[in-house]
């Protein structure tokens, strides 16, 4: 056993490293370090700034304009990111549609959009969960009728994030009623200006806007915008969960979080709150470490598959409780409450800088262990994969 | 990065596997308890000539080079069975500090440890010290040959079968490490039984007399060894624990499968199921710090004392949930002492117990 990184991963480290120092996009940093949200437009050059340097098919194999990076530097390079403060990369392109299409799309299809996804010149969203399907996904209704060469979809899907942005979305929808209803589910892509389909907001408790609901009333989708073969979507849905396992646990973004809370909070000396932290610092050294092992037994031929869930479960669980640690510290401060257009007066209410952003994101992350198949899945399916009841 | 265990490894896993399955099934254990020493001469014999009581020596002094991933490898295995053999006690703590002084008998104490012959304790405990073993009462007094040692000891494990004792006494400003012969005239032992069955004593220091070649280390130089003697063990009892929630939490999944309530095996039940899943989780997420801790043990920088520290405070927390949910989910059977599973939360009560608690643990890792 070694510990430590070889020397080929710490020069890959150190190129990462320096590529975001001199070229990260001046004004995305500036808003990031702020804490302010980024425009549509911001995060468009964010991904565009990560096209240019060669590293948006970060988990892509090479043939289809990836880098072919292996899983530790996959992991190095999330960590430099987050350590620069970089936006989360947005996951429905590069890490959900992508790799589906690349794996079972067809020619046309590969050469129509994967070029697209990497330059992110589409913003994709992804149409899973309906209005009655949520951790039962396969109990999904929105259904796609084939009329000569086109599928005309009837249904909703619904928390799209960013769907307000999109100008694709991947949907599951039935094509068949099966005896089995994981069957009978297939694959399609649907472009966003296609008529038919309307957008309507959700506002979460924090009071954003970043979740929708997606109506699609007598929509005509291209017969050749179907992925794979009918009936298999269910087959392609579980490929892309276990795709999107890198990062899951969210390890650098909570680590540069702590860190940041350390800072805000040293010059309070409360010894409570200190050994909170400390807490949640072993626990994340713990979970990083359980990552690394995953990593390093993908890297030796292995297949962790249900493992995987306890990076889904203890990485939301530690990112839910450092919001909470934030607000704890805040105290009565966080009254105030800024929301996503500002404070209607010019000037900020008096206590800590960042109150008003600790109680938002308080109330966003109680998201994190309810998407990507709630902790209660996940534990279904230890208890299945792995327990064996 | 390379998070794979070697094939010497994993044959020395195999190894100790295999001793378990033949000679400690619960029953076996069971009579080795009531034994008068407390553990079975016959299967220290074996530990001698499978060449396990030389694990953690260096090849200079007759050992087999291997390091703290060895260690924990068959700690993990010893957890798993409940081992009471005192291999902690007599090799792990006496041998670290041992090896790495520069102590003149060394060569020849070393040789009846590997052997079998003897029995080496470390005594460290005070009555009013708590966790602060630097801040001992028990003194070594005088000069040269004539030195004087005053005080009493603690906690010392498997004293009752100890035929020498290393004493951590206040010398000079500083400290010192003595060697002292458990027929030395003015030393009194008292033994216990522990509350997981096995034995430690306490030790009653009336001006015992010693030479200078008592001394294996003074002032810095005992300090340090001492300081790397409790993080060795720690990392020792860590990986113990861990082969204990992994057989706690394996155990506790074949009963609810077997135990039929309401007409269908409990295993059925969706709350049972995700504590199951509880159990299984904080097991690997301790797994994860002990190979840390493990790895990063020989750097002995403060990084590797802080991993230690996070090692100690997750072995505290898991251990208390999973032996506790072990006993839960085995319902009433959970608290029979005819039963292995509660006999696990006896030693996870111990373990945490042991070179500082969870809470210790924390307040250091907060403050380092």
């Amino acid at each position: 056993m070694d510990i430590n990184f070889s020397e080929q991963d710490l020069q890959f480290q150190e190129e990462i490293r320096s590529g975001l120092a001199n070229d990260f996009p001046a004004h995305v940093r500036e808003k990031q370090l702020k804490r302010e949200s980024l425009t549509k437009v911001d995060m468009i050059d964010f991904h565009k700034f990560l096209f240019e340097k060669n590293w948006a098919g970060y988990n892509w194999p090479v043939e289809f304009g990836g880098t072919g990076w292996s899983p530790v530097q996959i992991y190095l390079f999330l960590n430099e990111l987050a350590a620069a403060q970089c936006p989360t990369i947005l996951p429905f392109g590069l890490s959900m549609v992508g790799p589906v299409i690349y794996t079972f799309g067809n020619q046309e299809q590969k050469d129509r959009f994967l070029p697209d996804i990497l330059q992110f010149n589409t913003w994709w969203c992804q149409g899973y969960s309906e209005p009655g399907s949520g951790s039962d996904l396969a109990s999904l209704k929105t259904k796609a009728v084939l009329e000569d060469d086109h599928y005309i979809v009837n249904g909703a899907k619904t928390w799209t994030t960013l769907a307000q942005n999109a100008d694709w979305i991947f949907c599951l929808v039935r094509t068949e009623t099966t005896q089995k209803k994981q069957e009978g589910i297939s694959f399609l892509l649907i472009d966003m200006s296609t008529p038919g389909i309307e957008v309507k907001p959700i506002i979460t408790i924090d009071g954003d806007h970043e979740v929708n609901t997606v109506f699609f009333t007598d929509v005509k989708v291209p017969a050749d915008q179907l992925i794979g073969e009918e009936g298999k979507g269910w087959t392609y849905a579980k490929f892309l969960l276990a795709h999107e396992r890198f990062g899951i646990a969210a390890v650098p973004v909570s680590k540069v979080q702590i860190a940041r809370l350390k800072e805000k909070t040293a010059s309070y000396n409360d010894l409570d709150l200190n050994k909170k932290i400390a807490e949640l610092e072993i626990d994340l050294m713990a979970l990083e470490f359980t990552e690394l092992r995953t990593l390093a037994a993908i890297a030796a031929g292995g297949n962790p598959g249900a493992e995987s869930s306890i990076l889904k479960i203890r990485g939301t669980e530690i990112q839910q409780r450092l919001s909470e640690l934030f607000v704890e510290a805040a105290g009565q401060y966080i009254l105030p409450y800024e929301g996503p257009e500002g404070f209607e007066s010019n000037n900020n209410p008096a206590g800590p800088d960042y109150a008003s952003d600790a109680v938002a994101h308080y109330l966003n992350f109680r998201k994190t262990s309810i998407y990507g198949g709630s902790n209660e899945i996940q534990k279904n399916i230890i208890a299945k994969a792995i327990l064996g009841v | 990065m390379n998070l794979n265990y070697s094939d010497e490894q994993n044959m020395l896993r195999e190894q100790v596997l295999k001793f378990c399955e033949t000679n400690y099934a619960f029953s076996d254990r069971e009579k080795i308890l009531e034994s008068d020493d407390g553990f079975s001469h016959e299967n220290w014999k074996q530990f001698a000539e499978l060449g396990w009581l030389a694990v953690p020596f260096s090849e200079d002094n007759g050992g087999f080079n291997f390091g703290p991933i060895e260690l924990t490898v068959m700690f993990e295995e010893f957890g798993k069975s409940l081992v009471v053999e005192p291999y902690l006690s007599s090799v792990v703590m006496s041998v670290t500090i041992l090896e790495n002084s520069n102590y003149s008998g060394k060569q020849a104490l070393l040789e009846t440890i590997i052997g079998g012959e003897q029995h080496v304790s470390v005594a460290y405990a005070e009555a009013n010290i708590g966790y602060n073993f630097l801040d001992c009462v028990t003194a070594l007094e005088g000069q040269s040959d004539d030195l004087t040692l005053n005080g009493s000891k603690t906690i010392v494990l498997n004293a009752a079968n100890a035929q020498k004792f290393i004493v951590l006494a206040k010398h000079a400003d500083s400290l010192a490490l003595v060697l002292v012969d458990k027929d030395a005239v003015g030393l009194a032992v008292q033994n216990f039984k522990t509350l997981d069955g096995q034995t430690c004593g306490e030790l009653t220091f009336e001006n015992v007399s010693l030479a200078a070649d008592a001394i294996i280390a003074t002032g810095d130089e005992a300090k340090a060894l001492f300081n790397q003697m409790v993080e060795v063990a720690t990392l020792c009892i860590s990986a113990e624990a861990v082969g204990a929630m992994t057989a706690s939490y394996q155990k506790t999944v074949q009963y609810t499968k077997e135990r039929e309530q309401f007409a269908q095996p409990i295993s059925n039940f969706q709350v049972l199921q995700h504590r199951m899943v509880d159990m299984f989780i904080e097991t690997e997420i301790t797994k994860s710090l002990l190979i840390k801790a493990t790895l990063q043990l020989d750097s002995k920088d403060l990084e590797a004392t802080k991993t230690i520290s996070a090692l100690k405070v997750q072995v505290g927390k898991a251990g208390k949930f999973i032996g506790q949910q072990a006993v839960q989910l085995h319902g009433g059977m959970g608290v029979s002492n005819e039963m292995s599973i509660g006999h696990y939360l006896k030693r996870f009560t111990v373990i945490d117990s042991m070179f500082g608690n969870t809470q210790h643990h924390i307040n250091k890792y907060a403050t380092l």
